[in-house]
């Protein structure tokens, strides 16, 4: 870092407003203005109802902003939809029953029409780079909560995206598995350079994951403050008990508006 | 003391408990009936005499033995039901896959595709019959019409069994229609699909039974009518019964097996 950084994503007065079943307006985000720059590791972090998924979706093109707009790379999100340049990963694996994992991790190659052996070739990469290599001929219901995610994170990289957007990926696993993962996810990060938007609930994963943390805060939806995660990386687990590590989940805890949450 | 549990326990034990007291039942009943005096032959005859008939060599229709009359009419039977079943699911899976396409379709179809299903066989058949003037023909609507629903509501099930998540990941990929539809809904909807099956096959065959009682031109039905007008026996009667029973079981086997053939991932694991 430090060198021209190039603008990737870029929202501008972006906001959400929907209406509920009694046909009142709801703001779920209102007024986000944010630039993410090319390779980095953002975390979108709050509590339930902050809008940080709703966020994420409209960065998807999932969703439409309903004031203002979303630039990516100079691009509508629906046209870097439409050149396939978005991996996903949902807080479920959403594996496809029918299909081994080698064979889930291909499907999004198959809809972009890369020949069988090239198919074949890029997900045992991608299985053996999230360890599930021996499990490729397995069906998602023999693996694990954890396997399975690891099938799903190989299946979003296998296109090569150019964004990663994670919606709470990890939440649903025990502690081990996800500490693990987050291991996992910053070695294959730092070896394919995507810029990852990681939606999350947790401090402590926000800051030991990303550059910087976009934290949101709710009634209404809004970004109330960066933080900026000046820990070096390679990160290791041990960064966890550094006393830097708690002066910025501290930091990050303060900078939610309206008080403690 | 363990190895009487371990066999207790098993599948095997519990469907064979079942059929040996449905044979004491059964031997019960035929010798109560049998203490009544009415003809009671007529009403519940002692299973040896059902196996004996079945192996006797007297000939109970022209030249044909009870077996022999039995099985070249479930033939035929079979066939009509079979043809009726996949004319039937094959139209069902493509309504389900017009309503998957189009809600507007759905609100149009499914409310009126069930009063098909509610209709009798019996009611529908003899008005199937004067409009096709041919029993045959008949036979085959009639079964198609049986399979149908089932096998359309449970695939219209299938399709909207898949996740909200499943349409926005395709979504992000930017897959086509067809693909969502290909490599999505089809697959998803495969194991309701075949609950369909299950349920519209013996349908089918009970459609096919009951066509047959209304007018000759053999099958199991004609069979079943003439051995309980003509004085042929009680034995072929309760032959036909078991027999069909029989090839209902057969049936949702056969099916499993394709199931299991087609989607490997439904297996135990």
């Amino acid at each position: 870092m430090g060198v021209e950084r190039e603008i990737e994503i870029k929202t501008r007065n972006m906001g959400v407003t929907f209406k509920d079943n009694e046909d009142n307006d709801v703001q779920a985000l209102t007024n986000v203005n944010l630039e993410i720059y090319k390779g980095e590791f953002i975390a979108l972090l709050g509590p339930s109802g902050c809008g940080k998924t709703t966020l994420l979706r409209c960065v998807a093109d999932l969703q439409k902003p309903t004031e203002g707009d979303v630039h990516i790379q100079g691009m509508t999100p629906k046209e870097v939809r439409l050149q396939q340049k978005f991996g996903f990963v949902f807080q479920q694996p959403v594996l496809f029953d029918w299909r081994t994992v080698k064979k889930n991790v291909e499907l999004p190659m198959e809809i972009m029409g890369y020949s069988k052996g090239e198919r074949s070739d890029r997900a045992d990469e991608m299985l053996e780079m999230v360890g599930l290599k021996d499990f490729a001929n397995h069906y998602p219901k023999q693996l694990s909560g954890g396997m399975q995610q690891r099938a799903n994170i190989a299946r979003a990289f296998g296109l090569d995206p150019d964004i990663l957007l994670m919606d709470e990926p990890f939440s649903a696993l025990d502690e081990f598995t996800k500490e693990k993962l987050h291991e996992d996810l910053l070695r294959i990060w730092r070896a394919t350079n995507k810029t990852i938007l990681f939606v999350t609930h947790n401090i402590q994963e926000g800051v030991f994951l990303s550059d910087r943390i976009c934290v949101l805060s709710p009634h209404p939806g809004r970004l109330s403050a960066i933080v900026d995660v000046d820990l070096d990386r390679p990160r290791a687990l041990e960064v966890k008990e550094s006393a830097h590590f708690n002066e910025l989940v501290a930091k990050v805890r303060n900078s939610f508006e309206g008080g403690s949450v | 003391m363990k190895k009487i549990k371990a066999i207790t326990g098993t599948k095997w034990f519990s469907s064979f408990l079942w059929i040996v007291l449905l044979i004491i039942a059964w031997e019960v009943g035929a010798m109560v009936v049998a203490a009544t005096k009415r003809t009671p032959e007529n009403i519940l005859p002692h299973l040896y005499q059902i196996i004996a008939a079945a192996f006797s060599g007297k000939k109970v229709t022209g030249d044909m033995t009870a077996v022999q009359a039995v099985l070249s009419s479930a033939g035929l039977t079979l066939i009509r039901a079979l043809l009726g079943f996949i004319i039937g699911a094959v139209i069902g899976f493509l309504f389900a896959l017009l309503m998957k396409m189009s809600g507007m379709v759905e609100k149009i179809l499914f409310p009126y595709l069930m009063l098909i299903q509610l209709i009798p066989v019996l009611g529908i058949a003899p008005i199937i019959l004067a409009i096709t003037g041919d029993i045959n023909i008949s036979r085959v609507i009639i079964a198609a019409i049986l399979s149908f629903y089932p096998v359309a509501a449970n695939t219209l099930a299938g399709f909207k069994s898949v996740e909200q998540e499943k349409y926005d990941l395709m979504f992000i990929y930017a897959a086509k229609r067809r693909s969502l539809y290909t490599k999505v809904l089809i697959p998803a909807s495969l194991p309701y699909l075949f609950t369909g099956f299950k349920i519209a096959a013996p349908m089918a065959v009970t459609a096919s039974i009951l066509v047959d009682t209304l007018q000759g031109d053999g099958g199991l039905g004609c069979l079943l009518s003439q051995s309980l007008k003509h004085a042929m026996s009680i034995h072929v009667f309760w032959l036909i019964v078991f027999f069909s029973a029989f090839l209902g079981i057969v049936i949702s086997k056969v099916i499993g097996l394709i199931e299991v053939g087609i989607a490997p991932w439904r297996r135990r694991v």
